[in-house]
């Protein structure tokens, strides 16, 4: 009975934001509300018993992804373009989709027998571990490889041109500009 | 409750486990929040109300504030922001590495692999610390010296947009 | 603590993933290199990745022999297979890489006095090529997803490597916002299939389901949430619409690279699981009803037909060639997917064949847009009048790409479209072959219309002066021109190759 309690406070605590994300007017409360979200999908990991996903969700996505989106949202300014309008046009199909998606995946959920496991009573981590440094071993490797390139492209795309503002860029992107 | 079967594991998983690890976290997530709404509460309770237009304004030392608190950003807190989470990342890996170490270290075979695997893929990262390093990105004031061209505004200083 | 449930991995599995390895450190090697220089002498980085490419060239021309007559390996606790495919892949991705490598060399797109990051350009596109090379390897699920994020990261940055073109930014947002969504469902759908088999490994998945121990309604949601993520990948119908904004805003031999890499990587992907997951085994009732359950043939021919009808169309009124390749690309792929309706061995040995002839010509046709860019700064094709007149050897060598694209008689492009129509007209779907034939005479209009331009109209007074182009473009474009000549006449071999390739594939 407490668990049943404990996951619709979760469910609540995940769904509820999320409809604040989706609707909210103002940008920088839909990316604070993504935090309550975030933890709440935290929650459910640590409440299906997989405390290592859960720490991650935590670390990675409340403590680093959604910072970034917060410094995207205050980067983009202009308060008055942030504000977004919602006209019953622009309701009405993604609506429509997102029920149709919404009941394909029920369907789906329901329908199939699935192939899962016994939920782990016991902290996964090191499972995890002695996994990523036997069977997976090679992923973790190519992993950092990944990081790498994520490390060096986000520095070029993002750098700060050292020719900003000068005339040769400027010209360019005019006679880009051209049709 | 009565929930569809394939929440059962709602009520399927058993014993104290992990779920017992985070029945704790959810106690002190439950105190946490009962405590701040117990002092803001008692303090409503207690405290005079007397609102005024002035009191609700923004507290900027004293002067009178003017514009809107949602400046501009510069770009340099994305980057940093960027890096940290390749470096969260990172720890999220070795995390793991470190629970099982001392278990895998002494099994033939599988010592040095252990050891070694996590060297290399610090050195990797390592060199990408590396490269934004002497790329300069990490510094927070750029050396305009070395840079040629004339300097477009934004990398001298922090942008302040005025308010519209 | 229990050790029993992991195998030890040996340093050993490494000896057959040489090529790889190389260029990993080929990579980092490159970015120490330009680091050690300061940034600026991107000839440092260029030469590494060049060395490496060619090392790593030749070792997968040396594991040719070793591996291939073993067929499959599987390596790295079978997460990834070197088989005859990998091993064609591989050959293709390097051959790629380094052409890329070397025309970009010579673009002053890329290196241009104003540019920025000339040394990590290469060092990236060495690590794209490493990532293309695992995506024909993988055969486990988790290392599919990585290698198709490892070509993704790569290809966002490269896409907005024109960082003062506003053009090649919106190209770069555009990459990364269609690369994400894509590859949300794309996963979704793994999670789903790997919810419904417990098991990550290809041949794992494929057991659970010839055991007949899934719901077909959720084989068709997970399969088509994959193949929608894949589909993305090769820009297929309705997955297209970031190619052509992509294609046009990334520097040119950037979108060289984009229009045959990861297109060529996502069909090695798509080959291996769906093949292997689906339709390969000696129970052929088993795998037909596998393949039945999701109407594979229908699903597949339609989007084919679609997508090549589509491209073929907005080509016509394309006047940018940079566009109007990104469109033919689109068309191709439709052309591609024709081997893919029947999961057939022989369709599948002519995609590999047509992704070798296309790689040829296309990548030929991007450079041919490099080396007029560089001179004209323009891609508008009123801008190519006369150019035959202006550069004749180059202007002879695009005439051979455009004829290789639309697939006429002497070129290689009519061979690999005989393979890929044949391959669909050994089992009645008549009407997909006559809809690609039809598509083929679209296609000629729009590429001779080029060759028109270039060749029959005289160039404008003020405007006739030589084009010249460094040896190496001349190099890189003769290497790509000759071999689409001879395989249109000499293909033999090479579709052995492929042949080979398809038929030591590693069963799941």
């Amino acid at each position: 009975m407490i668990r049943d309690l404990v996951f619709v406070l979760l469910a609540l605590l995940t769904v509820v934001p999320a409809f604040w994300v989706v609707f909210s007017r103002n940008i920088v409360h839909a990316g604070f509300a993504l935090l309550f979200t975030l933890v709440g999908v935290a929650g459910f990991y640590g409440f299906l018993g997989a405390d290592f996903l859960a720490v991650t969700q935590l670390m990675v996505y409340v403590g680093g992804v959604l910072v970034l989106v917060l410094f995207t949202v205050m980067m983009t300014h202009v308060p008055a373009v942030g504000r977004r309008r919602h006209g019953l046009d622009r309701l009405v199909p993604p609506a429509v989709f997102a029920a149709a998606v919404f009941g394909v995946l029920y369907k789906v959920i329901t329908v199939v027998k699935w192939n899962v496991g016994e939920a782990s009573t016991s902290p996964t981590t090191a499972e995890i571990g002695t996994q990523l440094m036997t069977n997976y071993v090679f992923p973790f490797e190519y992993v950092s490889i990944v990081l790498l390139a994520a490390m060096v492209g986000a520095a070029i795309l993002i750098r700060e041109r050292s020719h900003a503002g000068s005339d040769d860029a400027i010209a360019e992107e005019k006679q880009e500009a051209r049709p | 409750m009565n929930l569809p079967h394939f929440l059962g594991v709602v009520s399927g998983v058993q014993g104290q486990g992990v779920q017992g690890h985070f029945a704790t976290a959810l106690i002190f997530v439950l105190v946490g929040i009962a405590f701040a709404a117990l002092a803001l509460g008692v303090a409503k309770l207690l405290r005079p109300s007397n609102p005024s237009a002035a009191k609700s304004t923004t507290y900027e030392c004293g002067e009178v504030a003017h514009g809107s608190s949602w400046i501009r950003f510069n770009v340099r807190f994305y980057l940093v922001a960027l890096f940290f989470i390749v470096f969260d990342v990172e720890m999220i890996f070795l995390l793991p590495w470190a629970v099982v170490f001392r278990q895998l270290f002494p099994v033939p075979g599988l010592g040095a692999l252990v050891f070694w695997d996590m060297i290399i893929f610090l050195a990797i990262l390592g060199l990408g610390l590396a490269y934004v390093w002497a790329k300069g990105d990490l510094d927070w004031v750029k050396k305009l010296a070395e840079r040629s061209g004339p300097v477009a505004t934004g990398i001298t200083e922090e942008e302040e947009v005025p308010a519209p | 603590m229990e050790l029993l449930h992991v195998k030890i991995p040996s340093w050993g599995d490494l000896q057959w993933w040489l090529p790889e390895a190389v260029l990993c450190c080929t990579f980092l090697l490159a970015l120490l290199g330009d680091m050690l220089a300061r940034g600026r002498r991107p000839v440092v980085a260029f030469a590494i990745s060049v060395a490496g490419l060619l090392a790593a060239g030749a070792l997968a021309i040396a594991d040719t022999h070793a591996v291939a007559p073993a067929g499959g390996r599987a390596i790295m606790g079978d997460l990834m297979v070197v088989d005859g495919m990998a091993i064609f892949f591989r050959l293709l991705f390097v051959f790629g890489g380094l052409a890329t490598v070397l025309f970009a060399w010579t673009s002053e797109e890329i290196m241009g006095h104003r540019r920025e990051n000339k040394g990590e350009f290469f060092a990236l596109t060495v690590l794209m090529t490493v990532a293309m090379m695992v995506m024909a390897e993988a055969r486990n699920v988790l290392m599919l997803y990585l290698a198709m994020e490892g070509v993704g990261l790569t290809s966002y940055v490269m896409a907005g490597y024109m960082r003062t073109s506003l053009r090649s930014t919106e190209a770069s947002l555009k990459y990364v916002i269609f690369g994400a969504v894509s590859s949300a469902i794309m996963l979704y759908g793994l999670s789903l299939l790997y919810g419904m088999t417990g098991s990550l490994q290809f041949s794992g998945i494929r057991a659970v389901l010839l055991g007949g121990g899934a719901e077909p309604f959720g084989i068709l949601v997970a399969v088509v949430l994959i193949l929608a993520g894949m589909s993305y990948k090769i820009a297929a119908v309705p997955f297209h619409f970031w190619c052509p904004d992509v294609y046009e805003g990334a520097p040119t031999p950037v979108a060289a690279l984009f229009s045959v890499g990861p297109k060529a990587a996502g069909f090695a992907l798509m080959i291996r699981f769906f093949y292997t997951t689906f339709a390969v085994g000696t129970n052929a009732a088993a795998s037909n009803s596998l393949i039945q359950v999701i109407n594979w043939p229908l699903l597949v021919s339609v989007i084919s037909a679609v997508t090549m009808t589509f491209g073929n169309l907005v080509a016509l009124r394309q006047t940018n060639v940079k566009r109007m390749l990104a469109y033919s690309s689109i068309a191709h792929v439709g052309y591609l997917l024709m081997g893919f309706v029947l999961l057939s061995e022989m369709g599948l040995a002519a995609i590999l064949f047509y992704l070798l002839v296309y790689t040829l010509m296309n990548l030929g046709a991007f450079f041919f847009v490099v080396a007029v860019n560089n001179h004209l700064k323009s891609e508008q094709l009123e801008d190519y009048k006369g150019l035959g007149y202006r550069m004749p050897w180059a202007g002879v060598m695009m005439v051979v790409f455009l004829g290789s694209l639309t697939g006429v008689p002497p070129f290689a492009g009519f061979v690999g479209k005989l393979y890929l129509f044949t391959a669909v007209m050994d089992r009645q779907w008549f009407w997909l072959v006559i809809i690609a034939g039809l598509n083929s005479v679209i296609s000629l209009y729009y590429y001779f219309r080029v060759a028109r331009v270039m060749w029959l109209v005289r160039p404008d007074e003020g405007h006739d002066s030589p084009l010249r182009l460094s040896w190496l473009q001349y190099t890189v474009l003769a290497c790509l021109a000759v071999p689409t000549l001879v395989l249109g006449l000499y293909f033999g071999a090479f579709k052995d190759l492929a042949d080979a390739g398809i038929r030591t594939m590693a069963g799941g």
